[in-house]
């Protein structure tokens, strides 16, 4: 069955009919999202209602993914399979969480723009993310897009990012919304990771910005200096002409490659129920071992 | 004399003509002015080629002044007078300071969108910062129109904002760029001070959203949906379509009325000398009684 691409944007965001999700892909349909995703980044599957069988089986073949993190905390009760990260506001008996839970608390950090496990040496590639319950108002998801951000950088820019690199951690973003609450063993699990701030995107051979909330400072450069600089970036990346806003559908599976986009979820009610279950695909090598000047 | 005001966009930021800031201003000149600033929130004067003594003088207009923050450390060796703000990359010696100078890093701390003296429990009313040198290029200040923010942000954000109390204090806004080089003397100085986040402009009636860095906390909130909501209303405030950027010459004196917008300084290079001098007029009464009051 061949694919039907809708992009949304010219090179930004597609929406892609014609397949079967509860299905695991075969090296074509495998190799056409691939090719996909290499120019648009963004890829909305409408009207796939799977289980998390499914979407893990569905995910497997890309690469090898990712279990939660949230199971680094001593007692940690999961609702779903390991490999399913559960985005939700739900405890593991599946009711609502208190407005003040810590969980809720540390789940408020997807409110800011990131990039999928860039705290880890070798970070999150494709998020496949399926929407089971959507509240009414607000919890959308939008998207960065970084190739088209580092296009319109200065050039002066381009030459000052060159060969940079910044330290990400997730301790790091979660404490800019004074979120602390992490044991020992959550430290250390959690660590920190070198990452290069420009990056080229392997499908495209495009230059791309490399940012997340968890960048905390630049390599070489003076604290503040570089967490204005890193800001500035972010704010730059961000604007509305580089931003896609995905407003869910129940059914609908987004995958994204996290080394050209960043993301975030917007509010919603905390009273209504938002359930989604997210797979990651994690990138074969860290992104440092292929550092190279982006600029000939 | 009469001044001219010109404005910019309909009701944000204005140029004003026909008046020397070297001389004294009359009555009339004073309550013209006060009419343009209620009105555009920023005025530039142009070609002012004033001394501090002028500047102090002509602030004095409009209520009593700050004296800087600085002086709170014991080791501050002043270059200007303890009313005047050193807005500048130089010390006390008139040399440029190095690149990772502590005082340089903390002034990097103006390049967050904030409102001048936001963590004094009685804050800034109006800041004047004059250009006395300026870069080859950027140094530019950006002005937000905090009543448009408010104007335009949705009814049920309106409801769910008003009557809210932050906390300000210059330690969240350096926290966020990693500054925490105090002297203890400091510190004992920097303790959070109640804003209200919405409050009613005195001069025009309007209300406005009150944000600043140093906002890092609201009362009867949990931190991060507090921190979020900041983050959210800021980024809504400072829209292009809410922002000013004005591009400085040497000689322009700039005038904000800090209840109402909030600015940041922008990039130069380090190893140009910005110098800009800042008198700031006190708001008089802190804005939690002010707003029980209206």
């Amino acid at each position: 069955m061949p694919l039907t691409i809708r992009p949304l944007h010219p090179d930004f965001v597609a929406e892609i009919t014609g397949l079967d999700m509860r299905v695991p892909p075969g090296a074509a349909l495998m190799r056409a999202i691939v090719e996909a995703a290499d120019t648009y980044a963004v890829l909305i599957f409408p009207d796939q209602h799977i289980t998390d069988e499914q979407h893990v089986a569905f995910s497997r073949p890309f690469g090898r993914l990712e279990t939660t993190i949230k199971a680094y905390r001593p007692g940690f009760k999961g609702r779903l399979d390991p490999h399913v990260a559960d985005i939700s506001n739900l405890d593991e008996n599946s009711t609502l969480l208190s407005a003040t839970d810590r969980r809720r608390m540390n789940s408020l950090g997807n409110r800011l723009w990131h990039t999928d496990y860039t705290f880890k040496p070798t970070p999150g590639m494709y998020s496949l993310l399926a929407a089971h319950v959507i509240p009414e108002d607000g919890g959308e998801t939008q998207f960065a897009n970084m190739r088209a951000a580092y296009d319109a950088l200065s050039d002066r820019m381009k030459q000052r990012l060159d060969g940079l690199t910044a330290e990400h951690s997730l301790l790091y973003s979660r404490g800019t919304i004074g979120f602390t609450d992490f044991s020992d063993e959550e430290k250390q699990r959690l660590g920190s990771a070198t990452q290069p701030i420009v990056r080229v995107h392997p499908g495209s051979r495009r230059n791309t910005l490399y940012l997340a909330s968890h960048a905390m400072m630049i390599h070489g450069m003076e604290v503040p200096e570089g967490r204005i600089l890193l800001k500035e970036l972010m704010d730059h990346a961000t604007r509305p002409e580089f931003v896609h806003t995905h407003r869910w559908t129940a059914g609908d599976l987004v995958l994204w490659d996290n080394r050209c986009t960043m993301h975030r979820a917007r509010e919603y009610d905390a009273a209504k129920i938002r359930e989604l279950h997210r797979t990651t695909v994690m990138e074969a090598t860290p992104p440092m071992a292929e550092l190279t000047r982006t600029i000939a | 004399m009469t001044i001219t005001v010109h404005p910019i966009t309909p009701d944000f930021a204005a140029e004003i003509g026909g008046v020397d800031l070297r001389e004294p201003i009359g009555k009339a000149t004073v309550t013209a002015i006060n009419g343009a600033i209620n009105k555009a929130g920023v005025l530039i004067f142009h070609d002012q080629f004033i001394t501090d003594e002028q500047q102090q003088a002509f602030s004095r207009n409009f209520g009593d002044l700050e004296t800087t923050v600085k002086i709170y450390r014991k080791d501050h060796k002043p270059r200007l007078d303890i009313h005047v703000s050193d807005v500048s990359n130089l010390d006390e010696q008139n040399r440029l300071l190095a690149k990772n100078d502590r005082r340089r890093l903390n002034g990097l701390g103006n390049r967050l969108w904030h409102s001048d003296s936001s963590f004094k429990r009685v804050p800034a009313r109006f800041s004047l910062l004059s250009a006395r040198t300026i870069p080859g290029g950027g140094g530019e200040t950006q002005f937000a129109d905090m009543r448009a923010a408010w104007d335009t942000l949705p009814e049920t954000m309106r409801r769910r904002v008003e009557g809210l109390i932050c906390e300000h204090t210059q330690l969240f806004s350096r926290a966020k760029i990693g500054f925490t080089d105090w002297a203890p003397e400091e510190l004992e100085k920097m303790a959070p001070v109640p804003q209200v986040l919405v409050r009613t402009h005195p001069g025009s009636g309007r209300k406005s959203l009150y944000l600043s860095s140093h906002a890092g906390r609201i009362l009867g909130m949990e931190d991060p949906e507090a921190r979020l909501l900041l983050m959210d209303l800021t980024e809504h405030a400072t829209q292009p379509q809410f922002v000013y950027t004005h591009t400085w010459r040497v000689g322009d004196l700039v005038m904000w009325d800090n209840r109402c917008t909030m600015h940041r300084a922008r990039e130069y290079d380090a190893a140009q000398i910005r110098d800009m001098h800042r008198t700031t007029v006190s708001d008089g009464v802190p804005t939690v009684l002010e707003q029980a009051a209206a």
